[in-house]
């Protein structure tokens, strides 16, 4: 079985995200970069299945040169090789751009399945699996957490409000991770000893004939609005006189009752 | 609770800025390696540590190990991060890829996830740490017959190892050892009698338990010369692979007053006649083998401080600039609104206190790492030079960590006030657990006896000479940065004051007076720790100020700017503390010799 499995470089969850004095973008100085966690879903899927039906694993990732350390680590846990798309035209690309490039990659590929992340927790937009299945043609199954594959066909488990949906799909196909698919492997020391021998293909955007022109652009990045300071009720030391000065503000300054 | 327990920008500074550990790549041995693996390993046992051992932190702690019909139940917890440290290959990350390993560096294989797990779950921490031990001594000491039988489990995680050495009559004093070993016919020998206290002695978290315990052969010769170390697992292998219970006995556990989450058993071996052990090396030559596992393991006792003290200041400091109280000396405006503590002097006082400690501590645990590994890569007498290195540091790293992590958590749980004392935060629980560190693995006092009694005059002095030009290497160094020169000034001076009190404490020990010699050895470990620290501290800091003259970016420059900062206020505050010790080794009154001890009534 060839399995694919896409995988995004994003700032560490615990990073402090503070945005460039002129809106350009992230200061990226001092953040920890680490895998997409829906992405290590998915590879941790193609690992499973691998160990299942036999076959390889391949990891396809579009960043700058630092991506290569998620490669790396995606390598250590068990996956056999890599694409690194590293191509300053796309450094900026939008989820259409991505998801174009990924596909170029992809295309001469033998696969079977396709993991991607169900969104990457840095842009959040979610839709890059879904494009990449439209631009190749194969049908996409998003949010799941618990796939059989069988044969040429795959039941995939996607929540929906109250209920689970299961879906059949038929091989090739798109399936986008999420919590509660697997438990992701810590890579092991082995691994990650085997994994610096492992081949990573570097590819630009011209190797791949793509343009990375993308679709939207990002106008500029704002920090969400500081909380404002909370406000201490003291006007009167009595509970009667609090809760009058409660309602007073509710009503004329917060404007809620 | 605080999500920060240790600073991975700190390890990764000690490790390549400080220690250069990539210039290691450069022997055979270290040749597989290279920085990206390095990062690889410290990212994974990050990532382990906040997925595997913090979240359990309290609940380990909460939970104890109970005692149910002769058997030891542990939190759940244990066995999964018994299976995932072998199955990842941290139990065997330092061991020759012939038996196995991953033949890492000791500061990358065996410091840097030490230091980072024991940061997060101090107890989860010490299961592999222990099995480490016990591997790495069958790996030296034992025939290949039971490195294949015992290796592959421990080394998988299925097996705990341990280390047995304590009797209720032998806890300092091994030289009283009375655990008796049978010959038989067979080649093994009939064990019988009693250990207290072994660490993780038995629990459910795994499926047997190999001793690598200390006994004496019949007819062996009394004290430490009749000393012999034995393999005794509680449940041996019987020739067709199955397990047979090897009648060791639980018999019970103790409580403690932290460092719950592991158990420290009392054990009864051949108490129904049919206890197997299996000599391991030559008889007789126990304790020496054992020094090998006890020198590691007295190494990781000051990880395990450091790593408490770490996870305790950074618990401290979040709530340092989270907590408004009081305003500054010099506002009058009571209608002002409050500041947050770590506005007052007084709480960076204790802040830098702790950080002091913590990386000061961390840096001296490094460069015995870096001695460690030097000494495997070097060839004839360069290698008895770190040996003897290491020899000589080994009980300052266990015990400045130990003795000033308490000071350093208990300055944590003073920062949270009253928060501090009670058990919704988790410094009481920091306080509770690095107290052991001064106990096990040698009480500070044997360590002051080993340190002054044994290490300094070995072979001359030539330890204690080596490590003399070691710190002098550093201070003619930093005499050329006129930022530091006068710290280097300062350390100087220090270290000629610590040669003169050594001088007139061996001239005591000259005129045939060891108790005199050595009434006050802790005193001087003491002594030697503050000398040691801030080395490293003068250390880390001309680092930190070549890296300042090179352009870096804010975070970077925060980074050392603290680095410096740190320098200062332990030259400032700490250092001083070594005058009034050294008055006291300077004077050899003999007043705890002499004294009378119904004075005491
Ligand atoms: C939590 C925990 C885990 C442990 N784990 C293990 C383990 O895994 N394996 C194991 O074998 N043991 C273990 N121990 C035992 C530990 O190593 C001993 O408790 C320790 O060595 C001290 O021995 P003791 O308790 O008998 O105290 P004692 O030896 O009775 O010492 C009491 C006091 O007297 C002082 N003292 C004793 N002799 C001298 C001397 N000659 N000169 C000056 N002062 C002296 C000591 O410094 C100490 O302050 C553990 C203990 C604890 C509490």
């Amino acid at each position: 079985m060839n399995i694919i499995a896409c995988v995004k470089q994003v700032p560490d969850t615990e990073a402090q995200i503070k945005v460039k004095a002129d809106g350009s973008g992230i200061d990226e100085g001092g953040i920890k970069w680490v895998m997409n966690p829906y992405d290590e879903f998915g590879v941790e899927e193609a690992l499973r299945l691998k160990e299942k039906f036999g076959g390889e694993v391949t990891i396809v990732c579009l960043g700058p040169a630092r991506a290569m350390e998620t490669i790396r680590t995606a390598l250590a846990m068990g996956a056999d090789k890599g694409i690194h798309i590293d191509d300053p035209a796309l450094y900026e690309a939008d989820s259409y751009a991505t998801a174009e490039a990924l596909a170029a990659a992809i295309k001469g590929l033998p696969y079977d399945i396709i993991f991607c992340g169900q969104r990457a927790i840095d842009d959040d937009s979610g839709q890059v699996g879904s494009i990449l299945a439209e631009l190749l043609g194969i049908p996409v199954v998003t949010m799941v957490t618990k796939l059989e594959v069988e044969g040429n066909s795959a039941k995939a488990t996607r929540p929906i409000e109250g209920a689970q949906l299961v879906i059949s799909t038929s091989l090739p196909c798109v399936i986008t991770a999420t919590k509660g698919l697997n438990e992701p492997r810590y890579a092991s020391l082995p691994g990650i000893m085997k994994a610096k021998k492992k081949p990573v293909d570097i590819k630009n955007a011209a190797a791949l004939g793509v343009s990375g022109a993308s679709k939207a652009k990002v106008v500029k990045f704002v920090p969400p609005p500081a909380r404002p300071p909370g406000k201490i009720i003291c006007a009167d030391d009595t509970p009667e006189g609090k809760a009058a000065e409660l309602v007073k503000l509710l009503r004329e300054e917060a404007k809620v009752i | 609770m605080a999500e920060k327990f240790i600073s991975e920008r700190n390890l990764r500074f000690l490790l390549y800025e400080v220690f250069d550990v990539e210039s290691l790549l450069q022997y055979p041995r270290y040749a597989d390696h290279s920085r990206e693996v390095f990062d690889m390993v410290i990212d994974t046992a990050m990532k382990m540590a906040r997925d595997l051992f913090k979240p359990v932190l309290t609940e380990m702690d909460r939970k104890q190990p109970q005692y149910i019909n002769g058997e030891v139940k542990v939190h759940p917890q244990v066995r999964t991060v018994m299976r995932e440290a072998g199955a990842g290959g941290w139990i065997g990350a330092t061991f020759d890829y012939e038996y196995g390993g991953q033949q890492l560096p000791e500061m990358i294989g065996a410091m840097t996830p030490t230091a980072i797990f024991s940061a997060a779950n101090y107890s989860a921490s010490v299961y592999p740490g222990l099995t480490t031990g016990a591997a790495g001594l069958i790996v030296s000491f034992a025939d290949k017959a039971m490195q294949d039988l015992y290796l592959p489990k421990m080394m998988a995680g299925e097996w705990q190892g341990t280390m047995a050495l304590t009797e209720p009559q032998a806890g300092s004093s091994l030289a009283d050892i009375t655990l008796t070993a049978e010959p038989t016919e067979q080649g093994y020998y009939k064990i019988k009698g009693q250990k207290i206290f072994i660490s993780a002695g038995d629990h459910d978290g795994v499926d047997n338990v190999v001793h690598l315990t200390l006994g004496r052969i019949k007819g062996a010769p009394a004290g430490i010369r009749g000393i012999s170390l034995f393999i005794i697992p509680k449940k041996r292998i019987e020739p067709d692979g199955t397990l047979k219970f090897n009648d060791v006995n639980c018999a019970g556990i103790y409580h403690k007053m932290g460092y719950r989450g592991a158990p420290i058993t009392q054990l009864a071996f051949g108490e129904n006649d049919d206890c197997r052990g299996w000599l391991v090396g030559e008889p007789n030559k126990g304790l020496g083998y054992m020094f090998q596992m006890m020198n590691g393991a007295r190494i990781d006792v000051g990880v395990g401080a450091t790593g408490i003290a770490s996870a305790a200041y950074y618990a401290s400091l979040e709530y340092a600039k989270e907590r408004p109280q009081g305003r500054r000396l010099s506002s009058k405006d009571p209608l002002s609104p409050q500041v947050p503590i770590i506005e007052h002097p007084d709480v960076r006082r204790m802040l830098l206190f702790q950080k002091a400690i913590v990386e000061g501590s961390l840096s001296l645990l490094m460069q015995c790492s870096k001695y460690h590994d030097l000494e495997k890569v070097s060839e004839g007498e360069k290698k008895e030079d770190y040996n003897l290195l290491l020899e000589l540091l080994t009980p300052v790293a266990k015990t400045y960590p130990s003795e000033m992590g308490i000071l350093s958590c208990s300055a944590g749980v003073q920062i949270l006030g009253g928060y501090g004392y009670c058990d919704e935060f988790p410094l009481e629980q920091f306080y509770r657990d690095v107290r052991i560190h001064p106990i096990h693995e040698g009480t500070t006092g044997i360590q002051g006896l080993d340190l002054l009694g044994r290490k300094v005059i070995m072979k001359n002095g030539r330890a204690y000479k080596f490590y003399l030009s070691e710190v002098r290497n550093t201070i003619a160094e930093a005499k050329n940065d006129p930022d530091l020169s006068l710290y280097a000034q300062t350390l100087e001076e220090l270290v000629e004051k610590l040669d003169e009190v050594t001088k007139f404490l061996v001239g005591i020990a000259t005129q045939g007076n060891p108790e005199r010699f050595l009434a006050d050895a802790t005193l001087y470990l003491e002594l030697f720790g503050i000398v040691s620290v801030a080395w490293q501290w003068l250390l880390q800091a001309l680092v930190a100020s070549r890296k300042l003259k090179a352009n870096c970016n804010s975070e970077d420059e925060s980074f050392y700017r603290g680095k410096i900062l740190t320098c200062r206020y332990f030259f400032a505050y700490e250092v001083p503390k070594a005058q009034a010790l050294m008055v006291r080794l300077m004077n050899n009154d003999g007043l705890t010799v002499d004294m009378n001890p119904a004075y005491l009534d």
